[in-house]
């Protein structure tokens, strides 16, 4: 039983998404309150009314109390998280006792994450962002929900199955030839000739990456191109896997002989047809993003507008518009390309404007009376760039009125993509027909136990660069026809959930300030590391790590980057120096000593320190 | 003294806001806020913002557990949070801090509520009995008490003050156990336990009820002149003497395990007429001293010692008249004399809960095979009683076999009249006429919604739950019962006993009881006051804290005063894992480091240990290192910690 609600402060629903259980619990209560024969009210309402006396308590106690709630648990252990992001209440339900309040609340800025690659700078607006979220028309409303819906129901699977959105960290497939290969492909054969061609109209390739399901093959950033953060990373992958879901009981289907080559032929010829087609829908291609958003099987020649950080030697702006571009080449594999739009340029100096504000504000409303003067200069400059940049638009045919409120507009998701051509997608398909089963499999099992046979009693682990903000550990399969080591069905299962239990554990862990937990449990033995080094791999001192207070961001990369934090924390006290942060979590039996255990977890510290060595970018 | 003052000083509170809000007060659109809210503290608390907090969170309450169909536990707040009970209209909800452990604030929020009806009964009614404000002195009063403990830790664990067993001798443990064992060969005795300036010197009660007992204790201790207390001074006995009595209230778990307690009643009670019923009630021969190797259980197929079977359920209650007077303490032949905390672990299985009283079928067989016997003054003999007392006055006559008309009907009048029903029962003063068959005799309380108004006087047909102190017993159904508590102080030591409801009425018992144990009591007294208490511990290189999970119990080297960081941390790291134990079931050992410190902790069915070696840290990358003292710590825990009796082999 299962439910996450935004609502506005006056208790509107800008969003909901429930699973089965939950909207049946709904409308059974409501049913109970109805009158015999009266029709049901519509979902919607239920839950409106059912949850209001709760939305409206929770400003009553921010307004008279300065307080707000966080969380509630039920003695049948339902619990609810809540919370505030500006006007806007995020609350998370569960019933079935599969997650717990750190998943709830983890899911919650996963959404707000979510929304903000999605809509941008408007989210800085609760005005704006409110009626974004729900439009009037009650269609263009079904079908934004639904996309929301399904992106949020996609993020669940992978955060339960796919250990990368585990820990929030990208998975490499690990073949170093193929993986060269592949980003001299994209930089060559892609990004060069389309930032060369004509036909782009302005816009320009920034990055372009090859997924195998939710793994990273190959990724080329052009030179000119800010690092593609993590969090963005790990967020467009949600958006491609919801685009292009990986269906994990579908691929284990695949593998028979005959019915793959009818289906490569198939795949074939279709993706034929699809480059020719993009070229020509290219051509004639102008218009909303937003049908992106409203058609389940996206026409792959539509990007998506995406807001993302760029850092730029100026500056770090957040949620600059890129449009992204997702080709399938295989069912499993897409290529994604991300360009920076012609007006980016305009969004940079929105933003700027933006924070510049937003300091004045903060200075007039902590009513700093002995900088008023100063405050009145910079209110004097700030109206008149203000009036420079807007009679500088006044040339295009944007209508533009003082109200910055307009300038949003303009970077908001239906404003008008450009496009640009995709030329290569068939060559790219051409080199990696060879390798397509190879990969699929591969990325089924990436590496496996039994290349590390050094280390017996050691059943999983899993490293993690932090700096990089990648991982690496062995497959952890759990559908029938996908065996591992652990043989699959119930062993298998049990070791995912002790797994996925000790990630959650290490993080309250480390929340609170623990850079080293061992636990006995059971017939096991958990070990979990955090540590520091720099470049040349020596081993910094550990240092006293903050102690968040409990209702602080999750710990992760997706949604909220500690790690980023964490580093830029460590780094004040080694300055000039490259820190880099890793992370290692091992499961072993607990028969083995723990001296031997120790010294396991050592040896592979060091062993895969170099595999991750090798240059991505 | 300096005990006295340390356990007197009310540190760190553990509550910030306490209320008890009364939801069917507040029923129409009309009805003010505060016409629901029983008792709020502080009581300073400007009463709008009583009204904002109760008006708040018992609405979000009622919605939540309307959306999940179950009662609210926690609400959790940025800077707070709530610990709440609901239960019929009844909404208690009692904040901390965040810092503390979940399932330590929802501990204490039940040990409050435990705590208030155990002195003044079930709470609907309690509410029509006594004025709203003398309520709130309890509440404070309890709520005091309970905020009383000596340092973090022990609001960590909510545990029991005990007597430093490490500085004491053994052998006046076992004085303090052998009288309680010797009242206890009064059949009307319960169970008991020796205090001393506030600590537990020991116990044949469960920690849960050791805590409620110790509260009036503290409190006559303190000699806070309490008007309102319901205690009073025997009759026999002038106002300024030693030995008090209070009726209190038993929830039938806890009356059932005590009744249940591994004392031989046989051996007690041997002297009374046994009718051949009982004699040809198939038994298992038993010592007379007994250990627990010869633990009785239930079924021998059944290895789990902690099963037990009550060992007489007639309760061998005899008119007192009858009761000679050498058996009542005669010394047995040998005593079986447990740790300083006596009692070991019982759990009274479910399977025993067919002896209880209330169990219907039990009550049918008690029905059948008495009726008409010397028996009648047991168990189902509540009709009985009650025409001797306060029934009878009443001019209703209560037949057996109307029982459940009472309960429909004349109980609610019984309660309902008020301050008479209640002085009657609570004040102790019903005194039977000699040969009265009262002895066991049970009045049944019970709350139901919507009758809630009404006591009832009823064998409950329920099941009831095996005996753990379960989260909230009280405020679920389970039906309470009177008893009384007796205590009879020697200065800073107090013999405090659970004794049935009669037990003040009968001269002889009392007497015996009194005189008996008043030398004993006399002795310990003089020994335990020239024997320094609250000595700090040996401060050695290393900082632990062990948790016995059985008796409540903490044994610690931590002083109470506030500590340097290291002291910090590790307070904080027992925090946490004491969390993570308490939830993680297959979780035996956890080592936590940050860059300070390290700490080990470490579990089993009884007891949780948590070490931390002191020390400067020692440079570390936090990569794993085999080498790195943190790893070491299991293996110092077990060689340090010896010494102080704590044994992790």
């Amino acid at each position: 039983m299962k439910c996450l609600l935004i609502a506005s402060e006056s208790a509107e629903v800008l969003f909901y998404w429930t699973d089965p259980e939950f909207e049946l619990n709904i409308q059974e209560q409501y049913g109970a309150s109805q009158e015999e024969g009266e029709k049901p009210p519509a979902f919607e309402d239920s839950i409106n009314t059912l949850f209001a006396p709760i939305i409206i308590s929770c400003s009553t106690m921010v307004d008279r109390l300065g307080d707000s709630y966080t969380s509630f648990s039920t003695e049948n252990n339902h619990t609810y998280v809540l919370h505030q992001f500006e006007e806007c209440l995020y609350i998370a339900v569960n019933g079935d006792r599969e997650e717990g309040e750190e998943d709830l609340k983890r899911k919650i800025y996963v959404m707000k994450k979510m929304i903000e690659v999605l809509f941008g700078m408007v989210t800085l607006s609760s005005t704006l962002i409110r009626k974004e979220l729900r439009p009037q028309d009650t269609e263009q409303r079904t079908n934004l929900w639904k996309y929301l819906q399904n992106l949020l129901e996609t993020y669940s699977r992978l955060q339960e199955q796919d250990q990368s959105f585990l820990v929030e960290a990208v998975e490499r497939l690990i073949h170093p030839t193929l993986c060269e290969q592949c980003i001299e492909f994209l930089e060559r054969r892609l990004v060069q000739q389309i930032n060369s061609s004509v036909e782009r109209a302005g816009e320009e390739v920034l990055h372009a990456f090859i997924l195998v399901h939710t793994k990273l093959l190959a990724f080329y950033s052009s030179r000119n191109a800010s690092t593609l953060t993590s969090s963005d990373l790990l967020a467009l992958i949600v958006m491609v896997q919801n685009m292009y879901p990986s269906n994990i009981d579908l691929e284990d289907t695949a593998p028979e002989v005959g019915a793959l080559r009818v289906k490569e032929v198939e795949y074939h010829t279709l993706s034929e047809c699809f480059g020719s087609l993009i070229t020509v829908s290219c051509v004639c291609m102008a218009e909303d993003s937003l049908q992106t958003l409203e058609a389940p099987p996206p026409d792959p020649s539509n990007p998506s507008r995406v807001f993302l950080e760029v850092t730029l030697k100026e500056g770090c702006y957040p949620m600059m518009p890129h449009s992204m571009y997702c080709l399938p080449l295989w069912p499993g594999i897409t290529l994604v390309l991300l360009t920076k739009i012609p007006n980016s340029n305009l969004a940079m100096s929105v933003y700027v404007f933006l924070e510049a504000f937003a300091k004045l504000e903060k200075r007039l409303s902590e009513g700093l009376e002995g900088s008023a003067a100063r405050g009145q200069t910079s209110i004097q400059d700030l109206r008149n760039k203000l009036d420079k940049f807007i009679r500088a638009l006044g040339t295009s045919d944007i209508q533009v009125g003082e109200d910055t409120i307009i300038i949003f507009s303009i970077l908001s998701p239906s404003s008008c993509p450009s496009s640009i051509p995709f030329l290569s997608p068939p060559s790219l398909r051409e080199k990696l027909m060879d390798w397509k089963d190879f990969l699929l499999v591969k990325s089924k099992r990436n590496i496996t136990m039994v290349s590390y046979p050094e280390f017996p009693g050691l059943i999983h682990f899993i490293y993690v660069d932090r700096t990089a903000g990648q991982m690496i550990a062995p497959s952890l399969n759990i559908t029938d026809r996908a065996t591992s080591e652990l043989g699959k069905g119930p062993l298998a299962h049990f070791i995912k959930g002790k797994v996925w239990g000790l990630v959650n554990t290490s993080r309250i862990y480390l929340q609170k300030g623990y850079s080293t937990v061992t636990l006995r449990d059971g017939d096991y033995f958990f070990c979990y590391f955090l540590w520091f080094e720099n470049e040349t791999g020596y081993k910094l001192e550990v240092k006293d790590l903050p102690i968040l207070p409990n209702d602080s961001a999750p710990i992760g990369m997706l949604a909220w980057d500690y790690y980023r934090k964490l580093l830029r924390y460590y780094s004040k006290s080694h300055q000039g120096e490259v820190v880099k942060c890793y992370e290692l979590l091992t499961v072993h039996l607990g028969v083995i000593p723990t001296e031997y255990i120790l010294q396991h977890c050592s040896q592979l510290a060091r062993k895969l320190w170099e595999p991750s060595r090798i240059p991505l970018l | 003294m300096a005990a006295m003052a340390e356990i007197i000083v009310p540190d760190s509170r553990r509550c910030i806001n306490f209320f008890l809000y009364d939801g069917s007060k507040v029923k129409g659109e009309g009805d003010p806020t505060r016409a629901g809210i029983c008792y709020f503290y502080p009581e300073e608390t400007p009463l709008d913002k009583q009204e904002l907090l109760c008006g708040q969170l018992a609405g979000v309450s009622r919605c939540v557990s309307e959306l999940s169909s179950s009662p609210v536990r926690l609400l959790r707040l940025r800077r707070s949070k709530f610990a709440i009970r609901m239960k019929d209209n009844f909404l208690w909800a009692l904040s901390c801090s965040v810092e503390i452990p979940d399932v330590s604030i929802c501990d204490f929020l039940d040990q409050l509520i435990n705590l208030f009806s155990f002195y003044n009964g079930p709470i609907r009614q309690s509410y029509q009995i006594y004025s709203q404000e003398d309520l709130a002195v309890r509440w404070t009063q309890y709520l005091s008490h309970l905020q009383g403990g000596a340092t973090e830790l022990h609001h960590i664990f909510s545990v029991l003050s005990t007597i430093d067993s490490t500085h004491i001798d053994p052998l006046l443990l076992l004085k303090a156990a052998l009288i309680l064992q010797a009242c206890q060969r009064c059949p009307l005795v319960l169970a008991g336990c020796v205090l001393y300036c506030g600590r537990v010197v020991s116990t044949q009660m469960p920690p849960d009820l050791t805590v409620k007992v110790m509260v009036h204790e503290m409190e006559t201790y303190k000699q806070r002149p309490n008007g309102l207390s319901s205690s009073s001074s025997s009759g026999s006995t002038p106002l300024s003497s030693p030995v008090t009595s209070t009726t209190v209230f038993l929830t039938t778990t806890e009356l059932q395990y005590l009744r249940s307690a591994p004392v031989d009643r046989e051996s007690r009670s041997k002297s009374t007429q046994s009718t051949p019923k009982e004699s040809n009630r198939p038994r298992k021969s038993r010592l007379l001293s007994r250990t627990l190797s010869d633990t009785p259980t239930t079924d021998p197929l059944d290895p789990d010692p902690t099963h037990y079977v009550p060992l007489s359920f007639h309760y061998p209650s005899t008119p007192q008249s009858t009761i000679p007077d050498e058996s009542l303490f005669s010394p047995s032949p040998s005593f079986h004399t447990p740790g300083p905390l006596s009692p070991s672990p019982i759990k009274v299985a479910p399977e025993t809960s067919g002896h209880n009283l209330s169990n219907g079928k039990l009550y049918h067989e008690v029905e059948e095979g008495v009726t008409g016997s010397s028996y009648d003054h047991s168990y189902n003999s509540i009709d009985g009683g009650r025409d001797e007392s306060g029934l009878a006055e009443g001019g209703r006559s209560m037949q057996n076999k109307d029982l459940r008309h009472i309960n429909g009907q004349n109980g609610g009048s019984i309660v309902l009249s008020g301050e008479r029903a209640g002085a009657l029962w609570f004040s102790g003063q019903e005194s039977p006429e000699p040969g009265s068959q009262r002895m066991g005799n049970v009045k049944v309380f019970k709350e139901k919604e919507g009758q809630g108004s009404k006591g009832l006087l009823q064998a409950d047909t329920c099941d009831v739950p095996p005996y753990s102190p379960s989260p909230g017993e009280n405020s679920t159904e389970a039906p309470l019962l009177p008893m009384s508590l007796y205590q009879h102080r020697v200065r800073g030591l107090v013999l405090a006993l659970l004794v049935e409801p009669d037990f003040h009425s009968n001269t002889v018992a009392t007497e015996e009881v009194y005189h008996s144990s008043l030398a004993s009591l006399n002795g310990l007294e003089a020994h335990l006051r020239t024997t320094a208490l609250g000595a700090p511990g040996p401060h050695g290189p290393y900082t632990f804290a062990h948790f016995d999970c059985i008796q409540n119990t903490l044994t610690t080297n931590l002083s109470g005063r506030p500590g340097g960081a290291q002291e910090c941390s590790f307070v904080r790291a027992t925090s946490l894992l004491h969390s993570h134990f308490s939830h993680t079931e297959a979780l035996q050992e956890a080592i936590v480091r940050s860059a300070g410190a390290a700490v080990y902790g470490t579990r089993s069915v009884a007891q949780e240990t948590y070490f931390l070696q002191k020390g400067g840290a020692v440079r570390n990358s936090g990569i794993p290192n085999h080498q790195d003292s943190a790893f070491s710590l299991p293996s110092k825990a077990r060689h340090r910690l010896m010494k102080h009796g704590v044994n992790l082999l």
